[in-house]
């Protein structure tokens, strides 16, 4: 009860601050002669939302910048040490390439499944429809802990001969196989193909659904022009129906990428990047939080940073050609 | 334009104003010692790292020495983070009375900064030195000279097995690593895995194999060797380590030598590893793991009720013998004032005579030799504290003696990944030394 409360109070106290200083700052530019108070209004509004934003991004941000040159206690430069001896490790170098791997697979399969379930459900009948969909968004409403807990039951393994109460290992010794520890299994990078499962299933619904209200909005017409040209079901979708949903496309598939950047929670639950497993936001969790060291853990955050750069120039760029088209 | 202009401003304002101000703060300033703190008003702040069943325990002894000292305790409990709620406190100068250090690390950090009191001027530490297992005391001192006690002990180098079965079979138990290493062979020719091994401890997992290697320096290397390696003095690739960890590898990794095989071990819960000992027939006949695997949840909870007839426990052998060396761990008393009413807390923890309330919930072993063993509250416990007694020397868990980027990261880690073969041995003590911070 009192966290309702609380709840509450922290709603309309934090909507209500937010009214009063824009109250005050409005009164405040509206006591100016007029000529200052047109010129300094719209400042007067968007000051609070760019202070916010320099006291909580950018300054931090540059502060880990400087941080990522010095010891791991912040007390000495150290100049480009943290970053030399990351490069250096073998370790990091397989958290790189993992990460890499993440990147480039996990994205793509994300829209791929998402396009073709919106495509093929909307072909069932709306009772199929909305059972299909239902059941594939579901998992977006698990938290990236709790689905991680659910497939360690699903890759858990246990010695030959006991019962095994982990689904695939289950499978794999009904058709007369020794039970494998797959988590542990780095060959081809099984493992982080498995933890990257976990990922695409949490992902998929979110995927699914954003393009399967661009599919049932391109126009009917198109369609069935192309049709009547004499278009078979491939050329339509591949040549009709994704031009025409593209922009979609490119918003899921940016918005999947830049989850899998700051994936953490799997892989933490799941192996805390042990057996090869180890992805950048679990390095630098165990870098600060476990070694205590600051200079580390600011490098292979500016290293994230550095590699999120690309993807957040080329999404405002589209969204400005968009915004231009329109 | 004008935007983008004012925009530009406002960072390098942003940047000029953090080169110019931040750069790079000082460490903790260098204030004077704490000094006596405390004046007689017969109160001691104790602040301790531990919760539950213990705390209760722990409270319980303190409160009838409130009763006959008339000195009021005062505790503050810090089992969310000692390590984190001790430091303000001590960098502050309002440090407790006394501490209770869940590890000697911090603990000697404080003494090296002149922040603790030298224990021979509280309490007669000779006396205290020919009660205690020996090594004990040397878990708290720095450069000779005592700083803390532990008045709580906790023991490691046990291997446990199906008493019965056990029995059954004839086996005997082993004296020095060579009989280990003979009863192993022998299990395994009568056609049983000799080892159950598990290592896997969610995000903490590898620290089981760091106890074995713990265990196996000490024994090979000896105490001196041991503390050297602890401190970093000789580097992790020495070929003391390597001859522990191939000692591991050799009784309880090789290939049919463990319940589930090598891969299993990474992925086996250590808190359940040890239950398919006590299947019909057994699928193992050795467990290497501390005392506290007797506690509820962890052994078969069957089995847990009827300990006393169903599990044996032996120590961990020497190379022969007369070495049994004892690796452990336990909560160590420092006092940070030196006033009367300290000196008398610190006297009542630190005699021989001093226990917890309810020993059976809080798992408690004193760390004095001339304990009453007939105290603790079942045959397993005592049988404990017997082999305990019986040590020639004691040493800390040495990861937890580490620094926490080693101790409770690479270290675990390394051992992890060697184990379960993603790194040869050699390329993980390797990885291991070089994460030691400069």
């Amino acid at each position: 009860m009192i966290r309702v409360i609380n709840a509450l109070l922290a709603i309309v106290g934090g909507v209500g601050g937010a009214l009063l200083v824009f109250y005050v700052l409005n009164k405040l530019v509206e006591m100016l002669p007029q000529k200052w108070e047109e010129r300094l209004k719209p400042y007067a509004f968007i000051l609070p939302a760019v202070a916010a934003i320099g006291v909580f991004l950018i300054y931090p941000a540059v502060r880990t910048i400087i941080l990522s040159f010095a010891n791991s206690t912040s007390t000495a430069w150290v100049g480009m040490k943290n970053y030399t001896d990351l490069l250096s490790s073998s370790d990091f170098r397989i958290t790189l390439v993992n990460t890499l791997l993440w990147i480039a697979v996990v994205p793509a399969v994300v829209v791929a499944l998402g396009l073709a379930i919106a495509t093929l459900a909307d072909r069932l009948g709306s009772q199929g429809e909305k059972l299909t969909k239902s059941s594939i968004f579901l998992p977006m409403a698990i938290s990236g802990v709790g689905a991680a807990t659910i497939w360690r039951f699903v890759y858990e393994t246990r010695p030959a001969g006991e019962t095994q109460i982990g689904l695939q290992n289950a499978i794999w010794t009904a058709f007369g196989f020794d039970p494998v520890a797959w988590l542990q299994v780095d060959t081809l990078r099984l493992n982080t193909f498995l933890l990257m499962i976990i990922l695409i299933w949490a992902q998929v619904g979110f995927s699914m659904v954003l393009l399967s209200a661009a599919v049932k909005g391109v126009p009917i017409d198109t369609i069935e022009a192309a049709r009547i040209d004499g278009a078979n079901e491939r050329q339509i979708f591949f040549r009709v129906t994704v031009p025409q949903i593209w922009g979609t496309v490119i918003t899921v598939f940016i918005t999947v990428l830049i989850t899998v950047l700051k994936a953490f929670d799997i892989v933490f639950v799941m192996t805390n990047g042990n057996f090869n497993t180890d992805i950048i936001a679990v390095r630098f969790f165990n870098e600060l939080f476990r070694n205590g060291d600051n200079g580390r853990a600011s490098a292979i955050v500016v290293m994230l940073m550095i590699a999120v750069l690309p993807v957040v120039i080329y999404q405002v760029r589209h969204f400005r050609a968009e915004e231009a088209a329109r | 334009m004008r935007w983008r202009r004012l925009f530009q401003g406002i960072v390098v304002a942003a940047v000029a104003m953090l080169f110019a101000s931040a750069c790079l703060s000082e460490s903790g300033g260098g204030g004077g010692s704490s000094g006596e703190s405390g004046s007689g008003d017969k109160q001691v702040e104790i602040m301790f790292g531990f919760g539950g069943d213990q705390s209760k325990g722990f409270k319980g002894a303190m409160a009838k020495f409130e009763q006959s000292s008339g000195i009021k305790i005062k505790y503050t409990d810090a089992s969310q983070s000692f390590d984190t709620l001790i430091r303000p406190r001590v960098q502050g100068n309002n440090p407790p009375d006394i501490a209770l250090f869940p590890q000697p690390g911090l603990m000697l950090d404080f003494a090296k900064q002149g922040k603790l009191q030298d224990l021979s001027g509280l309490i007669d530490v000779e006396k205290l030195k020919s009660t205690l297992v020996p090594g004990v005391l040397d878990a708290g001192s720095l450069d000779g000279k005592p700083y803390g006690v532990i008045i709580s002990m906790n023991v490691k180098s046990l291997v446990w097995y199906p008493k019965k079965a056990f029995a059954a079979k004839g086996y005997k138990i082993p004296t020095t690593i060579a009989e280990l290493e003979a009863l192993t062979n022998q299990i395994k020719a009568d056609g049983t895995t000799p080892w159950c091994v598990g290592m896997e401890s969610a995000a903490a997992t590898g620290w089981v194999a760091t106890d074995w290697i713990e265990d196996f320096v000490l024994r090979y290397g000896g105490p001196q060797k041991y503390d050297q390696w602890v401190k970093h003095e000789i580097p992790f690739t020495d070929p003391v380590v390597k001859q522990a960890a191939s000692e591991f590898e050799k009784l309880a990794l090789a290939d049919g030598n463990v319940y589930g095989g090598r891969k299993g071990v990474v992925s086996n819960n250590f808190g359940t590893a040890m239950n398919p000992m006590f299947q019909d027939p057994p699928k193992c006949f050795l467990h290497k793991q501390g005392n506290f695997i007797t506690q509820k949840g962890f052994i078969t909870e069957s089995v847990r009720q009827d300990l006393d007839n169903q599990v044996g426990v032996f120590q961990l052998p020497g190379v022969d013998a007369n070495t049994k060396p004892l690796l452990g761990g336990g909560d160590l008393a420092a006092a940070f004032s030196k006033d009367d009413d300290t000196k008398k807390t610190m006297e009542y923890i630190t005699s021989p005579t001093f226990k917890f309330e309810n020993i059976a919930a809080a798992t408690w072993l004193s760390p004095h030799k001339n304990f009453d063993v007939s105290v603790y509250p079942n045959k397993t416990t005592q049988d404990i504290a017997k082999l305990a007694y019986g040590s020639t020397v004691f040493r800390f868990d040495g990861s937890d003696s580490m620094p926490g980027a080693v101790g409770a990261g690479s270290f675990w880690k390394g051992m992890t990944a060697w184990v379960s073969g993603q790194k040869n041995l050699d390329e993980a003590l390797k990885s291991i030394d070089e994460s030691w911070p400069s």
